[in-house]
C-alpha cells in the first residue's frame, strides 16, 4: 500500500489485523518509494494486490499507475485506488490509466473493516493466491 | 475623463425629470413649429396678395397713361386732318380712335366693381363713347364742307376731352395713393416673412441642439452602464467560481479530520470495549455522533454549493422522467413508509436535469419523512399552466409570461403558517434532531434549484393536516 498519511496506513493495518487476516502488507509513504522497491531495483517480487492513494508527494497515484501498467510483468496485478476524493474526474482518470477498482476511503472504522474483508475475499481469495 | 460629464449629468437629473423634460421639449417644439408654419403661411399669402395688388395698380396706372396717349394721338390725327385737310389722316384717325375703347375695356377688367374708381371709369367710358363718336363725325369728308358743323363738333369733342383728362387725372391720383399704400403693405409683409424665416430657423436649430445633447448624453450613459454591467458580471462570475472552489476544497479538507475522528473513536470502541467504563463508552459515542453530524452538514453544504453553479448546458427535460428518477432514488424510503405518490402528466421544459431531480427528490423525501403517526404518506402532484401575474411577489419583468405550476400536496404533519418562508433557509429546521433526522438543507436546495430556473417556490400548510408546495417554472425558457 502506498499512502502518504500515517493514520490511514495504521488504520488499514489495524483493519487487516482485526479481521484476522494474516497477509503481509508492505507500506510505502509515496509512489516513488513503491516504484523504487519493486521496479527500479528489478526485484523478482510481484505483489498480489496494490492499494494506491491518489494524492501523494513526489510521485502520485496516477504516475504509479502509468508506470506499472506499462510494465508487462505487472499487468496481472490488481490495483485498487484508495482515495479520499470522490470527484468523477479522478475516478474516470484512474480507470483510464488502468486501475481495477476505485474505492473512496470510508468514514468509519466499521466500514473500513468491512471493506478490507470484502477486498480480501474478492481480490485475494478468489484469485486463489496463497498469502 | 469622458465619463465624468456623464456622471455629472446623472447627478443633476433623475430619470423621471429627464423623461419629463424630453417630453416637454418635444411637445413645445412641435407646437411652436406648427404655429410658426401656420403664421408663416398666412403672411406669405398676404405678401403674394399685396404683390398682386401692386401689380394690378401698376397696370391700371399704365393703362390710364396709354389711354391719355391714345386720346392725344387721336386728337392730333383728327386735328391734322381738319386743319391740313390731308386725307391721309382720316385713316390714321379712325385707326387711333378704335384703340381708345379697347384700352378702356382693359382698364375696366382691372378695377373693382364698386367704389369711386368704378364710378369714374363708367363716366370715362361715356365720355370716350361720345369722343369717339364726335371724332368719327369730324373725320368724314362731308362734315368738313360745313365749318359751322365742324366748329360745333369740335367744341363738343373738346369738352369731352377735358372731362376725360380730368377723370383720368383723378383716377391716376387715386391709383398713386393706392400704389403707395399697397407697396407699403407689401414691403411690410416681406419684412415679416424674413423675420419668420429667421425665427423658424432659430427654433429648429435650438430644438435640434437640445435633442442632440439629450440623445448624446443618453447614449454615453448607456455605454457607461453597459461597461459597468459587464464589469460587474465579470466580478460576479469570478467571485462565484472562487466561492465554488473554496467550498469544494474546504469541504473536502474538512472531511479528512472528521473521518479520522470517527475511524479512531470507532476503533477505540471496537478494540477496547472491555476496558472502557460505560461512561467512557457513552462519551465516545457522543464524539462519533457529533463527528457524523458534522460530516453530514459538510456534505450538504457541498451539495448546496454545487447547485449554486448553474452550469452551461440546459436541455429539454421531461418532468415525468425526472419524477420517475427521484422516486427510484427514494425507492427504499418509499417502500419502508409505504408511501403513495400520485401524479398528473407533467410538462417538459428547458432546464438542468440533475438539479430538477434533486428538487423533486427533496420535496418527496420531506413529505414522506414528516408523515403523521400511523398515517400512510400520500403525495399528490398536480400541474397547470398559469399567467405570471398571479404569482405573489413576482418580478415585473415576469408578469407577462406563462408559468408551469406544479403542486406537491401531502398529508403529513404540516407546519405553522408563520414558518412558510423560514423553512427555505439553509439549515433551518422546525423540529429537534431527536424527532426527525436531517440537516435542514433540503428545502434550501429546492429554492436554489427553482431560482436557477428563474422560477418561484412557495409553501403553505395546515398544521396537523398536510402541506402544499407550489413550484412555478417558466413555460418558455429564459436560460441563455
Amino acid at each position: 500500500m502506498a499512502d502518504d498519511d500515517a493514520d490511514d496506513r495504521f488504520l488499514v493495518q489495524a483493519a487487516f489485523e482485526d479481521n484476522d487476516l494474516i497477509n503481509r502488507i508492505v507500506f510505502f509513504e509515496d509512489g516513488e518509494q513503491l516504484l523504487e522497491y519493486y521496479i527500479a531495483d528489478n526485484s523478482q517480487e510481484i505483489p498480489h494486490l496494490i492499494l494506491l492513494d491518489l494524492n501523494m508527494p513526489k510521485r502520485d497515484g496516477r504516475e504509479v499507475l502509468k508506470v506499472i501498467r506499462k510494465n508487462e510483468k505487472w499487468d496481472q496485478v490488481p490495483i485498487i485506488i484508495f482515495s479520499t476524493s470522490n470527484a468523477p474526474d479522478d475516478i474516470l482518470t484512474s480507470y483510464q490509466l488502468g486501475a481495477n477498482c476505485y474505492i473512496v476511503k470510508p468514514s468509519s472504522y466499521e466500514e473500513l473493516k468491512d471493506l478490507i474483508l470484502r477486498v480480501h475475499k474478492f481480490w485475494l481469495q478468489n484469485k486463489r493466491v496463497s498469502c | 475623463m469622458k465619463l465624468s460629464t456623464s456622471t455629472l449629468l446623472n447627478r443633476s437629473l433623475t430619470e423621471q425629470q429627464l423623461s419629463l423634460i424630453t417630453r416637454f421639449l418635444f411637445g413645445i417644439s412641435l407646437i411652436l413649429i406648427i404655429a410658426l408654419s401656420y403664421s408663416y403661411n398666412e403672411i406669405n399669402q398676404e405678401l403674394v396678395n399685396y404683390s398682386e395688388k401692386v401689380n394690378q395698380t401698376q397696370q391700371v396706372i399704365s393703362g390710364l397713361n396709354r389711354l391719355s396717349s391714345a386720346i392725344y394721338e387721336t386728337t392730333h390725327d383728327a386735328n391734322s386732318y381738319v386743319f391740313l385737310k390731308d386725307t391721309v389722316y382720316i385713316n390714321k384717325t379712325l385707326a387711333a380712335v378704335q384703340v381708345v375703347p379697347k384700352i378702356a375695356k382693359k382698364i375696366d377688367s382691372l378695377i373693382d366693381d364698386d367704389g369711386a374708381q368704378r364710378k369714374r371709369l363708367n363716366f370715362l367710358k361715356d365720355h370716350i363713347e361720345k369722343f369717339c363718336d364726335y371724332t368719327e363725325r369730324l373725320s368724314r369728308p362731308a362734315t368738313l364742307v360745313n365749318p359751322a358743323a365742324v366748329n360745333a363738333l369740335y367744341k363738343k369733342k373738346n369738352q369731352e376731352i377735358d372731362s376725360m383728362i380730368k377723370l383720368i387725372g383723378e383716377m391716376n391720383k387715386l391709383e398713386d395713393q393706392l400704389m403707395y399704400t399697397r407697396v407699403q403693405s407689401r414691403d411690410n409683409y416681406m419684412q415679416q416673412v424674413y423675420r419668420y424665416n429667421w425665427i423658424i430657423m432659430l427654433v429648429a436649430v435650438v430644438f435640434l441642439s437640445c435633442a442632440f445633447v439629450l440623445l448624446d448624453r443618453e447614449l454615453r450613459r448607456n455605454k457607461f452602464y453597459r461597461v459597468d454591467l459587464e464589469n460587474k458580471i465579470e466580478n460576479l462570475n469570478r467571485s462565484n467560481s472562487e466561492l465554488e472552489q473554496f467550498a469544494y476544497v474546504a469541504s473536502h479538507d474538512l472531511q479528512e479530520p472528521l473521518r479520522k475522528i470517527r475511524s479512531f473513536s470507532d476503533r477505540l470502541v471496537n478494540r477496547h470495549r472491555s476496558e472502557l467504563s460505560d461512561d467512557t463508552f457513552q462519551m465516545l459515542g457522543k464524539i462519533d455522533v457529533s463527528a457524523l453530524r458534522m460530516q453530514n452538514l459538510i456534505n450538504d453544504l457541498l451539495s448546496f454549493s454545487r447547485i449554486v453553479r448553474t452550469g452551461t448546458d440546459s436541455k429539454l427535460i421531461n418532468l415525468n422522467t425526472t419524477l420517475a428518477e427521484a422516486k427510484s432514488n427514494l425507492s427504499e424510503m418509499i417502500m419502508e413508509n409505504k408511501a403513495s405518490i400520485q401524479s398528473e402528466i407533467l410538462p417538459s421544459l428547458e432546464g438542468f436535469g440533475s438539479q430538477l431531480i434533486q428538487l423533486f427528490q427533496n420535496l418527496l423525501s420531506n413529505s414522506i419523512k414528516y408523515h403523521r403517526d400511523n398515517v400512510r404518506p400520500v403525495i399528490r402532484i398536480t400541474h397547470r399552466l398559469v399567467d405570471g401575474e398571479i404569482i405573489p411577489g413576482i418580478k415585473p419583468s415576469h408578469q407577462d409570461i406563462q408559468f408551469h405550476q406544479i403542486k406537491f400536496a401531502d398529508n403529513g404533519i404540516g407546519f405553522k403558517k408563520e414558518f412558510a418562508d423560514k423553512i427555505f433557509i439553509i439549515f433551518k429546521r422546525l423540529h429537534a434532531r431527536t424527532e426527525f433526522a436531517g440537516t435542514g438543507i433540503g428545502l434550501a436546495i429546492c429554492k436554489r434549484v427553482v431560482s436557477n430556473h428563474n422560477g418561484y417556490i412557495f409553501a403553505e400548510s395546515t398544521e396537523g393536516e398536510g402541506s402544499n408546495f407550489y413550484i412555478y417554472l417558466p413555460a418558455e425558457s429564459m436560460l441563455t
